[in-house]
């Protein structure tokens, strides 16, 4: 199954970082979706089907904490997979990120490390369904 | 200056420029990077248990260097996609180096890059780190660093 991603980093350079490691990392990408800051992202979980979301936290009019946190709040998007994709080096503010079901790859990242976080939490929710 | 300071704020910048944009840093500058031209400067601010201001400057040709090779292209010639590589380049830096300072527990805001402006204050930290024919200059600017305050006092 080809997975629709969404992208959500206010710098255009990372955003194609992240597309052509995802490329290189032989997942079976579908449709690739791009946001520069969480409302847009937000705009566009509401009309596009998302397997995962790949989000900065740092950005610009609202920064990806609190677009998971509406995310979560929302039926249609509540369990949806994230994985931040960020700089961010306080064990405090990750833990409360991964309480909200995100996983964490830091910048910089190998296609590997994208890969094994993208394939662990999309494993780790299927077992939850299981 | 602080040799804590420096000392973390050059290692996050040589981890950064060598991960992500595959030039090889030295701490050592040579004639011909001193004498590079300024080609751009960006800068990002951070807001936590203290708050301060990273600015980044390069020299001497590197500017579409790194967004080339951040992008794996041969070329990149818009200057917006240049700017956007350097500054991604400092948020990543500003990123490692403060749980280095501050340690991994204090959370930190760090504002999107932008174009840099003239800073009057002295720096309280400054490096150098050569890179081919050019080199990059990090200067932070910090305010309430209180274990500085402790070495001052």
């Amino acid at each position: 199954m080809a997975l629709n991603i969404l992208i959500v980093d206010d710098s255009s350079v990372m955003r194609s970082i992240i597309i052509k490691t995802l490329r290189l990392s032989q997942l079976p990408l579908g449709e690739v979706h791009e946001a520069t800051n969480g409302q847009e992202a937000l705009k566009v979980l509401d009309g596009n089907w998302i397997d995962l979301a790949l989000v900065d936290i740092n950005m610009p009019v609202m920064d990806g904490e609190e677009m998971i946190n509406r995310m979560r709040q929302n039926p249609a998007t509540a369990d949806l997979p994230v994985i931040i994709v960020s700089t961010e080096g306080s064990e405090t503010r990750k833990e409360v990120l991964r309480q909200k079901g995100a996983g964490f790859v830091h910048k910089p990242f190998t296609p590997e490390t994208l890969r094994d976080a993208v394939l662990r939490t999309l494993g780790g929710l299927d077992e939850q369904k299981a | 200056m602080s040799k804590k300071l420096e000392t973390e704020l050059y290692k996050a910048a040589a981890m950064t420029f060598e991960e992500l944009s595959f030039l090889l840093p030295t701490p050592e500058i040579d004639e011909q990077q001193l004498n590079a031209q300024v080609e751009a400067a960006v800068s990002v601010d951070f807001e936590g248990p203290f708050s301060g201001k990273l600015l980044v400057k390069v020299y001497g040709g590197l500017l579409p260097i790194l967004a080339a090779n951040m992008l794996g292209e041969e070329e990149v010639t818009s200057r917006t996609q240049q700017y956007d590589a350097l500054g991604e380049i400092a948020n990543v830096i500003c990123g490692h180096m403060l749980p280095g300072i501050a340690g991994s527990k204090d959370i930190f805001h760090v504002s999107p890059p932008r174009m840099a402006e003239s800073i009057d204050l002295p720096p309280m930290a400054e490096v150098q780190v050569g890179l081919g024919l050019g080199r990059a200059d990090l200067l932070l600017f910090v305010s309430r660093y209180p274990a500085l305050m402790e070495e001052s006092g």
